[in-house]
């Protein structure tokens, strides 16, 4: 018997619209989820910005704490928050009841739909950032970065090395349970050897250094010094593309899809 | 196979788990325009061989061919035009029954108009119902929507009817016959006997990985050799022995004023003509058919599954 005429098409760019909206649809009804992106960094801001004095710190350049870290450290923690807990409990979710499943029998790849999720999530995590930016400038005057396009890049990268683990974290985890259980694990892991919960100076050395080449130190020392214009420094750059990297290629091949 | 050239051919297919032999040289043949259907008690290989099919399992060895294509080297022509519909394959909770359509529909090059669809399985009031608040039978339709919504060539469907009540399970019936009308091949698994006796053109039974029989459902009741029991009260006294004497009839007892008679073959129309020609007027004839049931108890020594059950 011969081979039939059968197109070969994958689906075009309207399915990747439509998957795209029908993620960003479902995100948005999982109202809860929504605090942490949109509500969490603005709260941060609210908190922080009524309790500064604006006083110019010498060490960060002559601006207030206010805007050298404390807008750093908010903008690294929702794309870490969302990239890292968020979206690996979805992708758990996908396959622990299916979703993936169902699609891989449709001319679309599953892929498409872990592609379509980053795409989502990654509006989240502009939009939180936005919305506290917008709170922080009105309400506090907190200043725009003195490198603005290192700051949008070192953004990206931040998001880049934060999904990668997200996406390992969803390729590890057997159930949604545990995708948000190693999730907060490995967030908080990043947050307080990074210094989220204060300076870093109190962990011993080793873990001090750790902290700041772990992508959430990394990456808002990084966002700090484009604040106040010294520009990232090559290690911290290297540190978020090595962990995008590592993190990107671990996960592809550990990714179940069923 | 009335002349057309199959759309799937299944060749001595093998596959193994660890050391647990699933499925064992199965071979068949699904010709154009069929509903072929898969039985066998759980765990039998029946899944297994259709996620074969389909291209989301590798088999060990054997060949297969879908319309002519491999169903991995071939993934993405095959996708377009089989659609499937899976046991255990779900949608995010808070997907719209309409949103899932249209999306599954992007999908694919040629299809079904999604409001179309939904209107032939009873959905369009439920269009704006998150996947999570449907029945299970809306649920079970708007699942076998989306294996039509690509306009598939071939169907395959498992466990369609799984946890419906009987009146949902008689419409999807339905639904299947005009699917196959609209000229779609369909590939049903299913552990229903009466579904498979019902719908199926051919039946084929799997059991311990193996092919156990292959036939229509009453060829494989017929091969069965079931016997037949037909039950009567008679108005008079009639020769028992001569009834007993009919090629037909392997015997014949009395149960509660009842008379009981087994055998093969038109057993029914050969006790009639018999007590006509005695001139014994019979009421209350009763005829207890053989089912698939039978077939299926006399091929594989197993009871089917009992409704609700499913691997």
């Amino acid at each position: 018997m011969t081979a039939e005429a059968v197109p070969t098409l994958r689906p075009g760019p309207r399915a990747w619209v439509l998957l795209i909206l029908t993620e960003g649809k479902l995100v948005a009804r999982d109202t809860a989820g929504l605090v942490i992106p949109l509500g969490l960094p603005m709260l941060i801001m609210v908190m922080n910005g009524l309790g500064s004095d604006r006083a110019p710190v010498p060490e960060f350049g002559g601006l207030p704490p206010l805007d050298a870290y404390v807008v750093p450290l908010t903008i690294a923690m929702v794309v870490a928050l969302v990239g890292v807990v968020n979206m690996p409990s979805f992708l758990a979710a996908y396959r622990k009841t299916g979703v993936l499943r169902r699609l891989s029998v449709t001319p679309a790849h599953p892929a498409m739909v872990l592609v379509a999720q980053v795409v989502v999530s990654f509006v989240q995590s502009v939009s939180g950032v936005i919305l506290a930016l917008v709170v922080a400038r009105l309400a506090f005057d907190v200043t725009a970065p003195r490198s603005a396009l290192a700051a949008v890049g070192v953004f990206l990268l931040i998001a880049a090395a934060m999904y990668s683990v997200g996406m390992l974290v969803a390729a590890i985890s057997p159930t949604v349970n545990s995708s948000v259980a190693i999730g907060l694990v490995v967030f908080f892991a990043f947050f307080a050897l990074g210094g989220g919960f204060g300076g870093r100076e109190n962990l011993p050395d080793w873990l001090a250094t750790a902290g700041a080449y772990l992508p959430f130190g990394a990456g808002m020392d990084a966002l700090g010094a484009c604040w106040t214009g010294t520009g990232p420094h090559g290690g911290q750059i290297v540190a978020l593309t090595v962990t995008a990297v590592l993190a990107g290629v671990a996960s592809a091949r550990l990714f179940r899809w069923s | 196979m009335s002349g057309t050239s199959p759309v799937i051919e299944v060749d001595e297919l093998c596959k193994s788990y660890g050391g647990t032999v699933a499925v064992d040289e199965v071979s068949f043949a699904v010709a154009r325009g069929e509903i072929f259907g898969m039985i066998g008690p759980n765990g039998a290989g029946k899944t297994t061989t259709v996620e074969c099919v389909e291209g989301i399992r590798k088999p060990d060895a054997g060949r297969i061919s879908v319309l002519g294509l491999h169903p991995l080297r071939d993934r993405a022509r095959l996708r377009q035009v089989l659609g499937v519909q899976l046991q255990h394959g779900m949608l995010p909770d808070r997907l719209r029954v309409g949103e899932a359509l249209t999306l599954y529909r992007s999908f694919y090059r040629d299809g079904v108009e999604p409001e179309r669809l939904l209107a032939e399985l009873g959905l369009t009031a439920s269009r704006n119902t998150a996947f999570a608040d449907l029945s299970g039978g809306q649920a079970q339709r708007l699942s076998i929507a989306l294996a039509l919504v690509g306009k598939p060539r071939i169907a395959v469907l498992d466990e369609l009817t799984t946890g419906l009540d009987p009146q949902a399970r008689r419409d999807t019936w339905e639904l299947v016959e005009q699917v196959r009308e609209s000229g779609v091949t369909v590939l049903l698994i299913t552990h229903f006997m009466e579904e498979a006796e019902r719908l199926c053109d051919r039946v084929a039974i799997i059991d311990r990985g193996r092919l156990a029989a292959l036939d229509t459902p009453d060829g494989l009741i017929a091969r069965a050799g079931v016997q037949q029991r037909v039950r009567f009260r008679a108005t008079g006294p009639f020769d028992r022995a001569r009834l007993a004497g009919l090629a037909e009839v392997s015997g014949v007892t009395t149960q509660r004023g009842e008379a009981v008679v087994t055998g093969t073959g038109d057993l029914a129309h050969a006790v009639n003509a018999e007590l006509v020609r005695q001139g014994v007027v019979a009421t209350e004839i009763r005829l207890d058919r053989a089912t698939l049931d039978d077939a299926f108890l006399a091929v594989t020594g197993r009871r089917p599954a009992p409704d609700g059950e499913r691997e």
